[in-house]
């Protein structure tokens, strides 16, 4: 395993207007690890991912991947050096069919000849045979959320970041996410932070996880010992839930 | 009055198919970069007077100058589109109108100075004369141009929806931030988009040339016409763009035989304000 962590993010800021969506966040990703990030509603979390993926520009801080400084990189050389996501409000391509989503992610590490192969890899892994032909915008959520996840797999990333794909899943279909992710991080050795409110997924999945309230980290640790800290769990309900629990 | 009538409809089919052309190219810039480009009539106009530059510098036939002219406009557009068009993607619209209109002013302005206030045309153009069809007639040169703008557009479906510049460029259309995180260089995308756009008007300006004649105002025309054609097939559908560019063509080709060849616009634009009123996103339009 390297050293270097694969993603380390440094006094990352990133303001709305006078909103200070992200503050001074910083935090590391090993290789090979999954790392689930938390928070309330409104803590920053898809405006993290959003500047770190580059499709925002932090005002402050700095994004290395892969030990590269790729902070204010555009987002397609961040894609092209190994990096990908989904999106918590599905962002597949309405008026495209699912294998052609699939395909416009598979161009960024093949050409023409060699692009089908890979286009019919993902569309197996992601269990998306069946829906190949079918045009996006006709899909339900459970399906976009496939979608994503194999428009994200098709471009060979190292790094994954999923903002929410557990969200509207019911409990199969989480269960079944959860085994693919799990297996593409054992067999493929990708990389994972995952943005998650389920909980079930955030505890049965990362090994490592970071806490952001309101823009600012302000726990990181094993899912044992951030379900027993303080101060998440009052971010989370509240100050009287801290003292309920500590009488 | 029947003869009239069904002689109007004919050329009116042929001219449609032309103006589909033309208003594919501003179809795809609107389509797919979401940029209103009040210059692509100008376009038209330029490509028109490049064909007539290189028809008789050469002696060409106007249809076979797009062989030249079609490359200068993809070159011309890719200038404009890292000069100006790319730094108005972040601004508000109005710097976006401005730009185009401001462009729009240009080129008529440049055509003037270079080719002076009088109307140029090419002399002569190997595909002639008539068809003659019981008593009606087809203008050769029109039916040709007609059967290459429909047999372009073809193509132009086939590029969009099996290559991998196509595919590029829909995605970019339904989700550009999307698109580039999963590796769509968006200014390559974009420039490429203008490009083809471009290079459209030059394809349509060789063929309209081989029938008419071009004046430093005509861009007015050709966008007004393109608005109409697209705003009437809506986005997203280029079987509509060409059943659209024909109902404009035959309004207009029948306010020119009925009404005033004068008011030939008129009908155009009268279809254009109805569309907005009674069906914003057009016939065929998918949003
Ligand atoms: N594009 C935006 N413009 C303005 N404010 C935004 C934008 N995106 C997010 N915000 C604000 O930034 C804060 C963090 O939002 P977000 O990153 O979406 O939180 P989370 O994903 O953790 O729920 C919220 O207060 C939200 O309203
Ligand atoms: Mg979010």
């Amino acid at each position: 395993m390297d050293v270097e962590p694969i993603l380390k993010v440094t006094n990352l800021t990133k303001k709305f207007g006078n909103l200070v969506a992200v503050n001074r966040a910083s935090l590391e990703v090993n290789r090979g690890e999954i790392v689930g990030l938390i928070g309330p509603n409104g803590a920053g979390k898809t405006t993290l991912f959003n500047a770190i993926s580059g499709l925002y520009r932090p005002e402050e801080g700095t994004v290395f991947f892969k030990g590269m400084n790729v902070t204010n990189w555009l987002p397609h050389k961040i894609c092209k050096l190994g990096m990908s996501r989904t999106f918590q409000v599905t962002r597949a391509f309405t008026h495209m069919t699912v294998e052609d989503t699939v395909r416009v992610g598979a161009y960024n590490r093949f050409n023409e000849k060699n692009v089908q192969d890979k286009v019919d890899q993902v569309i197996k892994v992601c269990d998306l045979v069946d829906i190949r032909k079918r045009v996006c915008e006709d899909l339900g959520l459970a399906s976009l959320r496939k979608v994503e996840l194999a428009r994200a797999l098709a471009t060979e990333p190292e790094m994954l970041l999923l903002d929410e794909a557990g969200a509207g899943l019911n409990a199969t279909e989480l269960a079944v996410f959860m085994d693919l992710i799990k297996k593409l991080n054992q067999e493929s050795q990708i990389t994972f932070c995952v943005v998650e409110h389920v909980m079930q997924m955030v505890m049965g999945l990362c090994q490592r996880i970071v806490v952001l309230d309101s823009g600012e980290i302000i726990a990181a640790g094993t899912p044992n010992e951030i379900s027993n800290n303080a101060r998440v769990i009052e971010a989370y309900l509240g100050k009287r839930a801290v003292h309920a629990r500590n009488q | 009055m029947f003869e009239t009538a069904t002689q109007g409809i004919i050329t009116g089919i042929l001219m449609g198919a032309i103006y589909a052309l033309i208003a594919l190219g501003l179809s795809i810039v609107f389509g797919i970069m979401n940029v209103t480009n009040f210059a692509h009539g100008d376009f038209v106009m330029l490509s028109m007077y490049l064909s007539f530059a290189v028809g008789s510098a050469l002696a060409w036939d106007a249809v076979a100058t797009p062989l030249i002219t079609a490359p200068l406009m993809f070159l011309f557009g890719i200038i404009t589109y890292y000069l100006l068009i790319d730094r108005t993607l972040r601004q508000m619209y109005v710097v976006q109108l401005a730009v185009t209109v401001g462009l729009q002013i240009l080129m008529r302005s440049a055509a003037l100075i270079i080719w002076q206030a009088q109307p140029r045309a090419l002399q002569y153009s190997f595909i002639q004369g008539n068809i003659q069809i019981g008593d009606f007639q087809i203008l050769t040169s029109r039916l040709f141009s007609a059967v290459v703008s429909l047999i372009f557009i073809a193509g132009m479906a086939y590029f969009l929806s099996k290559t991998w510049a196509g595919r590029a460029m829909r995605a970019a259309s339904d989700d550009l931030g999307a698109a580039s995180l999963m590796g769509v260089n968006y200014h390559k995308t974009y420039a490429l988009t203008f490009a083809i756009g471009s290079s459209i008007t030059a394809l349509a300006g060789g063929l309209v040339m081989s029938f008419q004649q071009t004046d430093p105002v005509g861009g007015i025309r050709f966008g007004l016409l393109s608005w109409a054609v697209l705003a009437l097939a809506g986005l997203g559908s280029l079987p509509g763009l060409i059943v659209a560019g024909i109902i404009v063509g035959v309004v207009e080709s029948l306010t020119v035989s009925f009404f005033d060849p004068r008011s030939r616009l008129l009908g155009v634009y009268a279809i254009f304000i109805l569309v907005l009123w009674l069906r914003p996103r057009g016939l065929f339009g998918r949003r």
